[in-house]
């Protein structure tokens, strides 16, 4: 069956306006809203200018203003496509990469001036990327699933692909999908710090350019099957016809210069919507404004679009709202398809002096109405060099994409923690070892010292355990992709970072360290260090992150974005984790005794023809995942019933929560084995589950498996059988 | 913090393998002149910024953006030189 996926609905919070037609007006009229930050002191900082969004209200101390900035937009997404989010299932994708940072630095600074002031601990763990999905859901809700990803700041846009791909596997009906990213200290500190804004208001494309400049906004749309979208009367502003994602695995903060990962990305995009460069009217450029990306992206333009693009107009909106970071690639998505409803091309603001090293057809000074705009293309590209490319359609232009969820197995496992580095061999006996108090796992005994140089703790764990899933797996690298979760991201890091900054001011901030700061920094690093340039980003779902990564490589395993993905969950021991958890439940003794520990795990899941292909073994098949917020019944109304006479349910650590979830299915009765007994606490046990699964599945120890995720308030479900 | 050319030069050395985490390189075996970034060393941009930083810090001296920076950072010897010069020494 083929489908078109409609763009129904567009929400915009941006430093131009709050709301689609208050953005769009001084957009089309080249207006700039890159002044002098007001939101916090910029003593100190080498340039202080950035595009604010005024008069975000923040109504409680469980949000965030990225949040508060997310629901104005998905709010306005939902009203603008008539979506009743009740009639029918519909997924939410959340993109972002600062979340709630600027409510944090308060708390930071609170522990700056007083280290042990217990409030600032309990806040501090407050505002976790998963928070503004969270929030969303409460408001706007109930959906029925939630996902969030980081990819620094190519985060919307791979919210974007993710929503395309629950929509071809038929999962949901319809997704709200975007991004939303809050101005903060420690990232106008950290882009000051690598030199990259310019201390004029940024001018893309311009041969006296500088720099970017930061902005921040949040945007949603909303997607829909068309035959889903036609039977409930709605009209599409768009089509997303296209769209591709992929990694440089370059360097952590600076792009190719050859732009080729680019350019391949731009082509397949177009040709996976059926359309040929001669069908592509408008460019919306990820056009920082640095001096190495323009050149580098009109190179992979000219590549990509060949002669075509003596003809298409290109821009970017960064000189009028800046780099909205992990916004930018959701606002300039929907900023994309109204310019193809619109037949209305948006210019590049601040360009005076076009660069001839990137010699495109610019838009100067004010957009302009023109006779057509049969397809636009919009691109962005994240640290550690995460691209994606979407490219949006008049309704119907696009040749449509088939309905198919591919059949994925489990070809290879790793896990790393107190039983050192299992691969499936290892990871089979898991539930049968004692926790070694003395054992665990130091990474650099399996890694190149010279070119793990810049990788922190995290990216350490996870090179190494991504590495070893793929040896055990016996997979090739170049075209597999990565994801990994984490519960609470880089906190260390980034307090550390930031007291630097209280301590000594802006101009001590590190610029190498500020790029591990972003949630997907073990992601980039494991891309760059192991050469994989599939898909890749970073998930987040508190102590569900690594069941999320998973499952949400299973979906774009099976909806045919990548062959191949390795994914998995990278938790290092925090020490802020730590100080807040007995913070917070310092009258609960067991939580505190039950120290979390080190632990990181990753599974090798492909396509079964692309396992066929190259004679790979298989462990395991991915029969089912489901998952689901608050109200667990529909998922499991869906769980399937073992097919072999040896099946078992693999937990995380005993759990009462699961014991009671499966009551009265025909689970319930099946012998249950746990992790946490050999590897500790920690969260990220659930994704050892499911390598310990697929491996006992692959020993012949057990027939199927099931394995349960729970968290504060959702849950996940994985089904594995025998190949 | 005066110092002669000789102890500067070697304090960068030190600063170099530290703040870069170059592990297992001896700083004596960085040669005064030898070019720090592409070909040599294999530093980057990102190197630099992290050294400009850190010697503007340690030594109290400014390291200016851009080209000038970059005849900064070609060698241990020329970024002494730069230190000594902005010090007045």
């Amino acid at each position: 069956m083929t489908t078109r996926i409609w763009v129904t609905g567009l929400g915009l919070v941006t430093p131009l306006g709050a709301g689609v037609e208050a953005t769009w007006a001084p957009l089309v009229r080249g207006e700039r809203a890159i002044r002098p930050v007001r939101l916090f002191s910029t003593a100190g900082q080498r340039v202080a200018l950035a595009a604010e969004v005024d008069g975000v209200i923040v109504p409680g101390a469980s949000w965030s203003r990225t949040s508060v900035m997310a629901a104005t937009a998905a709010e306005e997404a939902l009203r603008s496509a008539g979506l009743d989010v009740r009639s029918r299932r519909v997924g939410l994708v959340v993109g972002g990469t600062t979340g709630g940072m600027f409510e944090t630095e308060e708390h930071l600074a609170r522990l700056h001036a007083e280290p042990d002031c217990r409030d600032a601990l309990a806040e501090m763990l407050s505002h976790p990327l998963t928070a503004t999905g969270d929030r969303l859901g409460e408001r706007l809700g109930p959906f029925a699933r939630i996902r969030t990803v980081a990819s620094a700041c190519s985060s919307g846009a791979n919210a974007i692909v993710v929503a395309a791909s629950w929509l071809l596997t038929g999962e949901v009906d319809a997704v709200l999908a975007g991004a939303s990213d809050g101005l903060c200290r420690l990232t106008l500190s950290g882009f000051n710090a690598l030199a990259a804004i310019d201390p004029e208001p940024c001018r893309p494309f311009d041969i006296r350019r500088r720099g970017t400049s930061l902005g921040e906004g949040a945007g949603f749309l909303v997607l829909e099957r068309d035959d889903a979208a036609r039977a409930r009367g709605a009209t599409p502003v768009a089509e997303l016809a296209g769209w591709a994602m992929g990694s440089e695995a370059h360097h952590i903060t600076n792009p190719a210069p050859d732009g080729a990962v680019v350019a391949s990305l731009v082509e397949r995009a177009i040709s996976r919507a059926g359309l040929t460069p001669r069908d592509v009217d408008y460019v919306n450029a990820h056009g920082t404004g640095t001096p190495l990306n323009d050149p580098m992206e009109a190179a992979a333009l000219a590549r990509a679009l060949g002669p075509e693009i003596e003809r298409i107009p290109v821009s970017s909106s960064k000189g009028q709202i800046g780099h909205t970071l992990g916004a930018a690639g959701a606002i300039e998505a929907a900023i994309t398809a109204l310019v193809v409803q619109r037949r209305t091309i948006v210019p590049t603001a601040g360009l005076g002096q076009p660069d001839p090293a990137a010699p495109l057809v610019h838009v100067l000074d004010r957009g302009r109405e023109v006779s057509r705009v049969r397809a636009a293309i919009s691109c962005a590209y994240g640290f550690g060099g995460m691209d994606t490319v979407l490219v949006f359609a008049s309704p119907g232009a696009g040749s449509g994409h088939e309905v198919e969820a591919r059949p994925v197995v489990v070809t290879g496992v790793a896990v790393a923690g107190a039983c050192g580095l299992a691969g499936a061999t290892r990871c089979a006996a898991i539930p049968e070892l004692p926790l070694d108090p003395a054992g665990g796992l130091d990474p650099d005994e399996h890694l190149d010292p010279g070119r793990a140089r810049r990788l922190d703790s995290s990216a350490r764990l996870g090179v190494v355990v991504v590495e070893h899933a793929l040896t055990d797996a016996a997979a090739p690298r170049s075209d597999t992709g990565v994801l990994l979760g984490s519960a609470f991201g880089n906190v260390d890091g980034s307090a550390a970072f930031m007291h630097r900054i209280f301590e000594k001011g802006p101009r001590s901030a590190s610029p190498a360290e500020f790029p591990n700061l972003v949630p997907s920094s073990p992601v980039g690093h494991a891309s760059i260090y192991l050469g994989l340039q599939g898909p890749a980003f970073a998930t987040a779902d508190l102590g569900t992150s690594g069941e999320s990564a998973i499952v949400q490589a299973v979906q774009l395993v099976a909806a045919g974005e990548a062959e191949r993905i390795v994914a998995g969950v990278v938790e290092p021991r925090s020490d802020i984790v730590e100080r807040v958890l007995a913070a917070l439940f310092s009258h609960t003794k067991s939580l505190i005794d039950a120290e979390r520990r080190g632990v990181a795990a990753a599974v090798v899941l492909e396509t079964q023809d692309e396992a066929r292909r190259r004679g790979a073994r298989v462990l395991a098949r991915v029969r089912r995942t489901l998952e689901w917020r608050d109200d667990a019944s529909l998922a499991l109304a869906s769980l399937p019933a073992p097919l072999g006479d040896r099946p078992e349910v693999v937990l995380a650590r005993p759990n009462a929560g699961s014991d009671a979830l499966l009551e009265g299915t025909v689970w319930a009765a099946c012998p249950r084995v746990t992790c946490s007994q050999a590897l500790g606490e920690s969260y990220g046990l659930g994704a050892v589950a499911i390598a310990v699964a697929a491996s006992r599945i692959g020993a012949g120890m057990i027939s199927d498996a099931l394995v349960v995720g729970l968290a504060q308030a959702r849950g996940y479900l994985v089904v594995l059988s025998r190949a | 913090m005066p110092m002669d050319p000789t102890g500067l030069r070697s304090e960068l050395k030190r600063l170099i393998v530290a703040e870069l985490n170059l592990k297992g390189r001896d700083p004596e075996s960085i040669a005064d002149d030898a070019p720090l970034f592409g070909t040599g060393l294999g530093l980057d941009s990102l190197d630099a910024l992290q050294l400009a930083m850190v010697i503007e810090e340690k030594f109290a001296v400014r390291i200016p953006e851009g080209d000038e920076a970059r005849a900064i950072f070609a060698s241990v010897r020329a970024i002494a030189d730069h230190i000594a010069r902005a010090r007045g020494e």
